[in-house]
């Protein structure tokens, strides 16, 4: 079991060591304890190669991103679970036949939408894809979760003269908390590990996010292992960050996804 | 009242439909249209099937076509490797939820990250390269063969993905009803007899989807790992489906081409799905 576990950790573990050496220190002797230590392969990266720039630009539309997916998802969720509503099955059936549809397959037309829309290079329209890629899921996940909320709690608010927007405020969210902290986590790995859309849709390399800017840095500096290995950690630290808090949350995804 | 709720919860789902339908289900009917004209993107020029039969008459399309059959490979081998560490977790032993995280690990990665790790481990001075050194090989470049370079995406694939799938499985295991066992035990059915007796028929509806998880996965989910790890090099020899329509679409100015191979793909894997839907019906039925 140990071994198994070894040979996820130590491939990573590998990663850490070898982006705080020098190039010169890891050719010597790749497998062997450092002789010094070093940031420096981490200051260059996100000083001069772009790499702080496009962290923080990735940081910036996968929130946008998931806070979008998340109002709408909600809002949707709660109606699907606990309202009438006009056309409901409609409505689900339209988000359950997209939610298969493969990446690749869309990159043509919605390249072509976006690009009639002005929207290519832009923010805006990468944030549009990435919320209608993830809204699918989304409101799947919340509509099962909030079917749980008791409809006592929803008729006695109703009864207390509160509205739409209170009732969800006021009940719907905090009962969801969970569900909701869950969702946030899976849609934001989701989009901050994307990379078809970011490539294509993002040219600007003032505007680039972390991933194609990681990938392109590992095209380039093929034989500077210890420089690659620093972008990786910068890259997979967030996500690690995020398994190591928040592993209750992505456990309970795991088995919603099961059960679709 | 009930009329005005109605009204409302309609209001509620509407902004997720419109994103939805503009963004999802508009492009997959506009990339139909597409792939039926020749285009620049600003004019279409209507040509009825001519990309189709292009495409299908196109040598480059088989072979890639055959390359994704090549990683159809990874789908055993991510089973084996998956149901073996079900079945050590599946014994409980202390710190058994500490492994389920580890196992998780791969998941929440980039496969801009997966695929660098790869690459560079297989560079010519990674650290593969090295460890052979050890013993007085000479480094080799692996990449310049694509044999080798689809046996390192497939342990990329295989290394990224058992983890997450042995907790499907894990979840599979743990709902067959311990008293099965038990009674196996006591009739004297040894370990290995009760694993295929007992354990495998049991989990075999997991088995099923996570097989065709990863059948389907192994034709719409590369692009990341052939982009990051070879390009689709050397020449087409590990090009698959999906990373063509990547390079179709934004190095030919007829984009009707890429988007007819788009729409091949879209229906391939539909017929997948299908099937996945039609195995699960009839193991429900049994």
């Amino acid at each position: 079991m140990c071994l198994v576990a070894a040979t996820i950790i130590y491939p990573l573990f590998f990663v850490v060591a070898t982006s705080l050496r020098s190039n010169v220190d890891y050719k010597r002797d790749p497998f062997g304890i450092p002789k010094e230590w070093t940031f420096d392969n981490y200051l260059k990266l996100w000083n001069e190669y772009g790499v702080g720039r496009a962290f923080m630009n990735s940081l910036f539309v996968s929130l946008t991103a998931v806070t979008l997916i998340l109002v709408f998802a909600t809002l949707a969720g709660y109606a699907l679970a606990k309202l009438p509503v006009f056309g409901a099955k409609f409505f689900t059936t339209t988000f359950v036949s997209v939610m298969l549809i493969p990446g690749p397959v869309l990159i043509i037309p919605i390249y072509l939408v976006l690009a009639r829309l002005g929207m290519v290079g832009d923010y805006s329209g990468l944030i549009l894809v990435y919320v209608a890629t993830g809204l699918p899921f989304a409101i799947f996940f919340s509509t099962l979760s909030f079917r749980a909320i008791p409809d006592e709690l929803l008729e006695a608010a109703r009864v207390d003269g509160a509205g739409f927007f209170r009732t969800y405020w006021s009940i719907v969210r905090p009962l969801g908390t969970s569900a909701i902290a869950t969702l946030a986590v899976l849609q934001f790995l989701g989009t901050w590990n994307e990379l078809i859309y970011s490539l294509i849709l993002i040219q600007d390399s003032k505007m680039k996010l972390l991933t194609p800017t990681l990938a392109s840095i590992g095209k380039r500096f093929l034989t500077d292992q210890p420089l690659t290995s620093a972008g990786l950690f910068i890259t997979a630290m967030v996500p690690l960050l995020m398994l190591t808090f928040a592993s209750k949350y992505i456990m309970r995804g795991l088995q919603v996804g099961l059960g679709r | 009242m009930m009329r005005q709720s109605k009204l409302i919860g309609t209001l509620a789902v509407l902004p997720s439909f419109i994103i939805v339908a503009g963004f999802m289900a508009f492009p997959i009917v506009f990339v139909l249209f597409i792939s039926l004209t020749k285009t620049n993107g600003l004019t279409f020029e209507w040509l009825w099937f001519k990309n189709y039969l292009e495409l299908f008459a196109d040598p480059i399309v088989h072979e890639v076509f055959l390359n994704n059959f090549k990683f159809v490979i990874s789908v055993p081998l991510v089973i084996f490797a998956a149901l073996v560490s079900a079945i050590l977790l599946f014994e409980q032993f202390k710190g058994w939820k500490f492994f389920r995280v580890i196992f998780f690990l791969p998941s929440v990665l980039s496969v801009v990250v997966i695929g660098l790790i790869f690459r560079n481990a297989f560079g010519y001075y990674g650290s593969v390269n090295q460890f052979l050194g050890l013993f007085g090989n000479e480094p080799k470049q692996f990449f310049i063969n694509s044999n080798y370079s689809i046996f390192i995406i497939i342990l990329a694939l295989v290394w990224s993905g058992f983890g997450y799938q042995s907790l499907l499985l894990l979840a599979g295991l743990t709902s067959i009803n311990p008293a099965v066992f038990e009674a196996a035990a006591i009739d004297g059915a040894g370990w290995w007899r009760r694993l295929w007796s007992i354990t495998l028929p049991n989990i075999r509806r997991v088995l099923g989807f996570v097989f065709i998880i990863n059948f389907i996965y192994t034709f719409s989910s590369l692009f990341g790992f052939i982009f990051v790890i070879t390009a689709g090099g050397p020449l087409y020899e590990t090009t698959t489906i999906d990373y063509l329509v990547y390079l179709r679409a934004f190095s030919s100015s007829n984009l009707g081409s890429g988007a007819a191979l788009a729409v091949v793909l879209y229906f391939f894997i539909g017929l997948l799905t299908l099937w996945q839907s039609q195995v699960f019906k009839l193991q429900r039925e049994d």
